[in-house]
């Protein structure tokens, strides 16, 4: 770092705007990142439309595995969530069990492509399973980021203190119900209708 | 200065010299193009070294053109005119105008930066592929774009990388601004040039995603064999390609578009930003109308995401989309009549300094204006029909960008150069620089509105020579590519202006221009 005064507002609210340089940065990115999946949604929607004929998802996709994998994206935003109200340092515990069931949508997630691999089903199939591998696999991603994050937290706390790692908390936890979120859409927009 | 610098000033300066660097390099690309188009039938000179790949002989290939016209039009708008722009100008003045400490966020400006110059290079290694660099325009459009070679998989490549760099900068520089403005400095007494970054930088996130998610649908069919933008039925020379379509080549011109427009404003509203301040300090008069302008900003970075199918009325849209985006279309002119009016007005009763700035700002506005006045006709379904992807198109936007974005950019550079390192550049250089400038690009540009009005086509790689639209136009491609040679011998008193002036001893005064913005205010 160079030898300037240090940035204001890093973490603490400006009175004037009300908010944090993370807090505001954030919702920035959250801004963008609606604007990535609603183009990929919108361009889901007017192929759908635009189609002759379209699969029906509760035939072709694994439901239940889907429906499993909801609940667990559910629960990670839970656990998540209870790291708000938990006691100095046992945030650690919800954070390591949330980063648990992330892994456990990442690997259900692979068994049901490993299993659509074998059925024959690939992206190059047609267009709703072009839009499920593109979108779903998309949101994969986005659970690997968290999952990174919610290490990057862990791992930081000792160094930065307990404010910082509450902000950064705040942060990730909003980020899993973004993740939560997109899950949601693609769940009721492939799997079931 | 360390390379690995998190200063918005060292940051600010790498984002400079690096798009300076690819402006040079877009113009030369261009140059090879018009000479070309002049002499379509002789070997270019010094042909033989593009490689027996490009120009056997000497002999332009038409696959080799298309490289030039898909790598000028993406180098110099993505790599360019929007990092000199927003990269080097918004990093190294926005901390200073306000009184910040720095960016929001150092060590993501600096990842920008470095994400940036991935992504050009990422575009510049493309042209040593197998089949070259992109070669589907900078607009990419399918299905050309994904049956093209390689080079359309860089270009994806090199824009997803872009379009994350553009993310950080664009989330710090608003975040900078509405944070870390200094006590008391409240939003109504930002200078306009800030106001103008604020909007281009929520143009760049909100705009730019759509283009990403684009940009991935356009991978998977290349790469994982969809059909996003490939429709059933396609036959390429006399095969059905063994895809399973059903896809849509329209849903990219939306994707696209929707990001596109908004970026011609993120082209433009830097460039008023910059105009704005060089034209105040030199008529030593304050901004006529700076509410005006900045409501004008706000209302033009909003509806420019209303009007992006403007670009596609050929595309066989029904009436009443047609007539949505004409309306739009028509609406958003009226933002940039009220700014550059306002800065017409800013220069009534000033006694003006016709410094090499001052010059350079000051023909931006009628540059400017013939843009927008040519923008109009092609905003209206009837007239853009006969008009659409011809040169006229080609000469509307360059009129803006050219003598108008890059003048402004221009005089940016010779107004704050005594800020950035405390040499004033030479006036009699920077004189033939201006004047020589001026009179090249409309030599190039103004012929294009004939052509384009005769209905030549803006793709040709020999000119349209063998169409009748062509005949008698032979002699102004043979003007426009002897004005391309003297554009770039004429940017050499630049280019010796910047090298003999950083040779100087630093004794400009502190503030040479008597400016009253905050960073010519006290030094750091
Ligand atoms: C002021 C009002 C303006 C109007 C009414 C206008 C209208 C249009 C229209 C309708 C087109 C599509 C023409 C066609 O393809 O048939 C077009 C193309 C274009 N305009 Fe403008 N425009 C305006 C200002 C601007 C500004 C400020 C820029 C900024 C740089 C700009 C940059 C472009 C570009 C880059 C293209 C061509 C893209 C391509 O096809 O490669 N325009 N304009
Ligand atoms: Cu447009």
């Amino acid at each position: 770092m160079s030898g300037h005064a240090p940035i204001p507002y890093t973490t603490e609210p400006r009175a004037d705007t009300g908010v944090s340089n993370v807090t505001m940065g954030f919702w920035l990115f959250i801004a963008s990142e609606v604007m990535l999946f609603g183009a990929l949604f919108s361009s889901y929607a007017l192929l759908r439309v635009s189609a002759e004929d379209w699969p029906v998802g509760r035939e072709v996709l694994h439901l239940g595995l889907g429906s499993i994998n909801t609940m667990v994206l559910v629960w990670v935003l839970v656990l998540m969530s209870r790291t708000r109200r938990a006691r100095v340092g046992h945030y650690r515990p919800l954070v390591l069990a949330a980063s648990a069931l992330a892994l456990v949508f990442l690997a259900m997630k692979g068994f049901e492509y490993r299993t659509e691999w074998v059925e024959g089903v690939r992206p190059a199939t047609n267009t709703f399973f072009a839009m499920y591998f593109t979108l779903t696999g998309l949101h994969a991603l986005h659970v690997v980021g968290g999952l990174i994050a919610n290490m990057w937290i862990l791992a930081g706390a000792s160094s930065v203190g307990e404010a910082m790692t509450r902000g950064r908390l705040q942060a990730v936890t909003r980020y899993w119900a973004f993740v939560d979120l997109v899950w949601l859409t693609i769940f009721v927009g492939l799997y079931l209708l | 200065m360390r390379i690995f610098s998190t200063d918005h000033k060292v940051v600010g300066l790498q984002y400079g010299w690096t798009s300076l660097t690819f402006l040079l390099l877009g113009f030369l690309l261009i140059l090879l193009i018009r000479w070309q188009l002049a002499w379509p039938a002789d070997p270019l000179p010094l042909g033989g070294l593009l490689g027996a790949g490009n120009a056997p002989g000497g002999f332009m290939l038409p696959e080799f053109y298309n490289q030039l016209g898909a790598m000028h039009g993406t180098i110099m708008v993505f790599l360019a005119v929007v990092p000199l722009a927003v990269g080097a100008f918004g990093n190294y003045l926005i901390p200073l105008m306000i009184g910040a400490p720095d960016m929001a966020f150092p060590r993501l400006n600096m990842l920008s930066y470095w994400i940036y110059l991935m992504a050009g290079l990422v575009m510049l290694a493309s042209f040593f592929l197998p089949g070259g660099a992109a070669n589907s325009g900078w607009t990419a459009y399918p299905p050309l774009s994904i049956l093209a070679t390689s080079g359309q998989t860089a270009w994806l490549v090199g824009m997803f990388l872009l379009i994350v760099s553009s993310l950080f900068a664009s989330i710090n520089i608003i975040v900078t601004i509405l944070q870390l403005r200094a006590p008391g400095m409240t939003m109504m007494t930002l200078p306009f040039f800030v106001w103008s970054q604020l909007v281009t930088s929520f143009l760049l996130l909100l705009a730019f995603p759509p283009l990403q998610a684009a940009a991935i649908l356009q991978l998977m069919d290349r790469l994982a064999g969809t059909s996003f933008f490939l429709p059933s039925g396609l036959v390429v020379s006399g095969q059905a390609l063994a895809v399973s379509g059903g896809g849509s080549p329209i849903l990219w011109q939306h994707l696209f578009w929707f990001l596109a427009h908004p970026e011609v404003y993120v082209l433009i509203l830097p460039a008023f930003g910059i105009v704005a301040e060089v034209i105040t300090t030199s008529t030593r008069k304050p901004l006529w109308g700076y509410r005006g302008m900045v409501g004008a900003a706000l209302f033009m970075g909003f509806m420019s995401f209303l009007v992006w199918a403007h670009h596609m009325f050929l595309t066989g849209m029904g009436p009443t989309m047609s007539a949505f985006f004409q309306v739009t279309t028509m609406i958003i002119s009226v933002p940039s009549v009220i700014i550059l009016s306002s800065l017409v007005l800013s220069l009534h009763g000033g006694s003006i300094r016709f410094t090499v700035p001052a010059l350079f700002a000051l023909a931006f506005l009628p540059m400017f204006g013939i843009g927008g006045l040519t923008g109009l006709p092609l905003g209206l379904a009837a007239s853009d029909i006969p008009l659409h992807d011809t040169y006229y198109v080609i000469g509307h936007f360059h009129y803006i960008v050219a003598p108008g974005t890059l003048f402004a950019l221009f005089a940016g550079i010779y107004h704050w150069f005594p800020r950035i390192s405390g040499r004033l550049l030479d006036e009699r250089l920077g004189r033939w620089h201006f004047w020589g400038s001026l009179i090249t690009m409309n030599l190039i540009f103004m012929p294009m509105f004939a052509q384009g009005l005769a209905g030549l086509n803006r793709r040709l790689f020999d000119g349209g020579r063998t169409y009748a639209a062509s005949a008698g136009f032979e002699f102004t491609y043979e003007l426009q590519a002897w004005a391309a040679v003297a554009l770039g011998l004429v940017q050499l008193f630049f280019i010796v202006n910047l090298i003999l002036t950083l040779r100087k001893p630093r004794t400009a005064p502190d503030n040479p221009w008597q400016s009253t913005t905050r960073e010519w205010q006290g030094r750091s």
